[in-house]
């Protein structure tokens, strides 16, 4: 079962070929015989599991299917609140986040049909781009042991390459979905700003966070945001648009989409593996008939430096107890860099907020007006060891986090939807990865042109 | 490893000199909303499910 996809498991499910209890039955197995050594999960809510597992299978016998999730095992980031279950966000307290309602994401899924086995490992108060976690363990990359799962949502990747789940909910603030899928070979969204409600969820960054799923499949990332989107009153950033039937429009021929490939920034300092992996990719998608082109885009540094500024101001005012109250409970690279908001004036950060709006609509503007979308590296390097990750100082460390989520960042500050797919391997297993960056509420074309890809 | 108070004020005051070069010709007209305007006024994509 580990290979099989929402897709094919919803169809052995609506066939009667196995039953949502046998499903989570197999699923929670295999996490008892493997999660020891992965640490993907915080909380494994077995009981909870199979008496979902349960009803929904009363549910098929007496006629009544919710739909393509209805069965299907999934685990979601552990800063989601599930009434019932502590949210310790990776940290050591228990229950550092509560909320007055449950996670929206997580309760339209659980509506959908879908069975939670869990809570996942995360970094730290999400962040951090490698996976490695002093109070629940480093996650391990289930494609090469000793090696990062990536961050900070690295529970919720490594649960899905593991075969643990088959679908997992993460958060982005930059690059949280899409570091640890590109790290771990598995597919990551991050929807438009707005997109995807985060209402019962921890903040991390207000202005910049998102939710959005991590799954085996381009067309399970469809399935999952179908069901997760659409606008939420718990949620003041959500937008009121329209959800779009994804599924619909993931068969349509990519013949004629314009493809832009960055000529600046995006492939600097990138490994040859990488590089080279992302411009094979680029090959065969023109192969399926879309019209590859250079772009030069809008240098991001400006854009990074507002989403720095962003980015510290508000996880400092959301995670301030901790830091006033218990600072030697977090990691040294937290603490630093929680504690560098602190000293941000309100002038700086009004001015980042106003610059943003600026950086976005030229972006839009002059790029989108060339092209369609955006194909780029999503990682500068595959997965590093998790040794090495965690060696130096603190400022060594937050600085190599810089490094490794420079790709990534500035499309949680521009607020468009980006897709990290998979893109090759390694001779040794570590994965390579692509991103697909489309305009503001447009993730139909992104997911349309990763789904052709994929299927190739 | 460096003073902590010394490498936070270097940090802070790099953000600072990067935010003041970036916003010397705001125009008053631009406000943090901004950003959601620039979002949202794309056309709308795809058919509407709702």
């Amino acid at each position: 079962m580990s290979d099989w996809t929402i897709a094919t498991l919803a169809r052995a499910i609506a066939a009667r070929k196995i039953s949502p209890v046998e499903a989570t039955q197999e699923h929670l197995a295999r996490i008892e015989r493997l999660d020891g050594r992965i640490r993907a999960f915080i909380t494994v809510d077995a009981e909870g599991a199979l008496a979902t597992a349960r009803a929904l299978e009363a549910e098929l016998v007496a006629g009544r299917s919710r739909g393509p999730l209805h069965g299907v095992p999934l685990a979601h980031k552990d800063l989601c609140h599930v009434p019932g279950l502590p949210t310790s966000c990776g940290t050591l307290t228990r229950e550092y986040f509560t909320s007055p309602f449950e996670c929206t994401a997580v309760a339209r899924l659980r509506e959908a049909g879908a069975v939670m086995l869990g809570k996942l490992n995360m970094a730290e108060l999400a962040m951090g781009p490698f996976g490695d976690n002093a109070h629940h363990g480093d996650v391990q990359n289930p494609r090469r042991e000793g090696h990062c799962a990536g961050g900070s949502s690295s529970g919720s990747a490594a649960a899905v390459a593991a075969g643990f789940a088959l679908a997992a909910l993460g958060s982005d603030t930059g690059g949280s979905i899409r570091l640890p899928a590109a790290c771990c070979g598995v597919v990551g969204l991050k929807p438009t700003y707005g997109r995807v409600s985060r209402a019962g969820a921890m903040p991390l960054s207000w202005s910049l966070d998102h939710m959005g799923p991590l799954t085996r499949t381009v067309a399970d990332a469809a399935t999952v945001l179908g069901i997760i989107a659409g606008y939420d009153p718990r949620d003041a950033t959500s937008s009121r648009r329209g959800v779009p039937y994804y599924e619909r429009t993931l068969e349509t021929p990519i013949a004629g989409l314009r493809v832009g490939v960055a000529e600046n920034y995006y492939f600097d300092g990138i490994t040859d593996e990488m590089a080279g992996a992302v411009h094979a990719a680029l090959r065969a998608i023109e192969g399926l008939g879309a019209v590859v082109t250079q772009v030069r885009l809008p240098d991001p540094q400006p854009l990074v430096d507002v989403s720095n500024v962003i980015s510290r101001s508000e996880s400092a005012t959301i995670h301030s107890r901790v830091l006033r109250d218990r600072p030697h409970e977090l990691q040294a690279a937290v603490r630093a860099r929680l504690d560098t908001g602190f000293h941000i004036s309100a002038h700086d950060y009004l001015q980042a907020l106003r610059l943003r709006g600026r950086f976005t609509r030229a972006f839009v503007r002059e790029v989108f007006g060339e092209v369609d979308l955006l194909v780029l590296p999503v990682i500068p390097e595959p997965a590093p060891a998790l040794e090495a990750v965690k060696a130096g100082t603190a400022d060594e460390i937050v600085a190599r986090m810089g490094r490794f989520s420079r790709l990534t960042r500035p499309f949680n500050g521009l607020g468009l939807p980006a897709l990290a797919l998979p893109c090759g391997a390694l001779s040794d297993s570590r994965p390579l990865a692509l991103q697909i960056v489309g305009r503001p509420f447009d993730e139909a074309t992104v997911l349309r042109l990763g789904h052709a890809y994929q299927r190739g | 490893m460096g003073n902590p108070e010394r490498l936070v004020g270097a940090e802070v005051a790099n953000l600072a000199a990067a935010i003041e070069r970036a916003a010397a010709d705001l125009a008053m007209t631009e406000e943090p909303a901004g950003f959601t305007v620039a979002l949202e006024g794309e056309d709308e994509a795809g058919e509407p499910r709702e």
